[in-house]
């Protein structure tokens, strides 16, 4: 399984998206706001997501803020770190 | 001074709503007993929350909060008040294990993989008002919330207080609630210490038996200061203590509706103050907890509306057993006993 299609299945699981099908996020779709709907309270959650399901740790939210554009930018920002 | 009780919401393991509670008083146990023994049969579903909440908007509540939630959105559909403006409403509620089986996750998670993995939300609904605050967010009242958690004696403790915000004049209204949630880690630890009693089935006027099952469920009123109208009568008072400190004289006149739960603990102090006298016991239908005392009273307010006091279910002809009757002119009140002598008494009016 791809980063981004497990970072799709781990979303919606731990973020209890249960209206959403992985199909249905797109790697393009903005996370917060009009796309996915987060917000600042998943933001937090998402740093825990990553590290507990990617070993990667998110340490400073500034350097996570581009990451969490898309899943296609989080995957991306992963992906280096566990390089 | 008189609360008086508008509507009430409940679930349970016996379903949802007050029709549910009517069946489970009628036939006698509880409605959704499956394959897998007394302790599904104790599990409450919260699915009827769609009817009420979006779904979205549920997404970061537990079952705890949801349960909670369904009861008292029920309660205000019951009081034909979903509607209504709700900022001089207040919201008690009481729970004498809080959210438990959020508290565990948060707690595993922790030891798993440390605090920087712990998950926030979890955290934030592990905490006692979490529920409340769903509550006053999700129903928009935005008088006092407050959550009592006083183990076995919650119940009591916290109308104590939604009984002097009424007084005060603080709200107008309270949405008074009971919670208690069951997981697979209170499950394990009640194996551990009362062994195979675990199993049921639950008999709780076999005082000198354990046979407690733990429950889950949430129940509602809404309650205001004593009117003309009270579809389920009213709380004339509540009154608490330790009888080993000062002896307390049980209403002489009164059916008691006893919180016995299949506790031996527990069942000791009532065979020791009730002395023989018969009394009504309903924990078969939802389980033990301690927040069960507010099933009792959703029971209690139950047989004042329709002047009856149901048979009680698992008696199995016990002798403490009050049959099925007609309700005359005698009041009801809810006897709860905890461990050590505290006590505290509920007593109702039509």
């Amino acid at each position: 399984m791809s980063v981004k299609e497990k970072l799709k299945q781990v979303l919606i699981e731990d973020l209890n998206l249960e209206d959403v099908e992985p199909n249905e996020i797109e790697d393009d779709m903005a996370l917060f706001g009009d796309g996915l709907g987060l917000d600042s309270l998943d933001a937090v959650e998402l740093v825990v997501i990553v590290q507990k399901h990617f070993g990667v740790e998110i340490k400073d939210m500034e350097e996570g803020r581009p990451a969490f554009q898309t899943i296609s930018t989080l995957a991306q920002y992963i992906e280096e770190r566990m390089a | 001074m008189k609360m008086a009780i508008q509507g009430i919401g409940l679930t349970a393991g016996f379903g949802s709503g007050i029709e549910a509670l009517r069946s489970a008083l009628q036939s006698g146990r509880a409605a959704s007993v499956t394959g897998n023994g007394e302790q599904s049969a104790f599990r409450a579903d919260v699915s009827g929350l769609a009817e009420f909440i979006p779904k979205r908007a549920l997404r970061r509540i537990d079952h705890f909060s949801k349960m909670t939630l369904l009861g008292a959105c029920l309660a205000l559909k019951d009081a034909d008040l979903l509607d209504a403006d709700r900022s001089r409403t207040g919201v008690v509620i009481a729970s004498g294990y809080g959210a438990l089986k959020t508290t565990f996750n948060f707690l595993d998670s922790y030891l798993d993989f440390g605090y920087s993995c712990s998950s926030p939300t979890h955290f934030s609904n592990s905490v006692h008002n979490a529920a409340a605050a769903h509550v006053s967010i999700q129903l928009k009242t935005t008088a006092p919330s407050l959550t009592v958690t006083q183990f076995e004696m919650s119940v009591p403790s916290a109308l104590l207080s939604a009984q002097q915000w009424l007084a005060e004049g603080r709200v107008d209204q309270v949405l008074f609630g009971a919670v208690d949630e069951s997981c697979d880690v209170l499950t394990y630890c009640r194996e551990q210490f009362f062994g195979s009693g675990e199993q049921g089935p639950l008999q709780p006027l076999t005082f000198a038996e354990q046979s407690a099952v733990a429950g889950e469920g949430a129940v509602f009123f809404v309650l205001n200061r004593e009117t003309d109208t009270a579809p389920y009568g009213f709380i004339d008072g509540v009154r608490m203590g330790n009888y080993l400190v000062r002896p307390t004289i049980l209403p002489e006149g009164d059916q008691l509706i006893v919180g016995a739960d299949g506790h031996k603990e527990c069942g000791r102090w009532y065979q020791q103050l009730l002395k023989g006298r018969k009394v009504a016991a309903y924990s078969p239908l939802y389980g033990s907890f301690p927040a069960a005392v507010g099933f009792d009273l959703a029971v209690a307010a139950v047989s004042q509306c329709d002047g009856k006091l149901y048979a009680s279910p698992a008696a199995n002809g016990s002798p403490a057993a009050l049959p099925t009757q007609k309700l005359g002119g005698e009041q009801l009140s809810c006897l709860k006993l905890g461990p050590g002598g505290d006590y505290g008494l509920i007593r109702l009016s039509t």
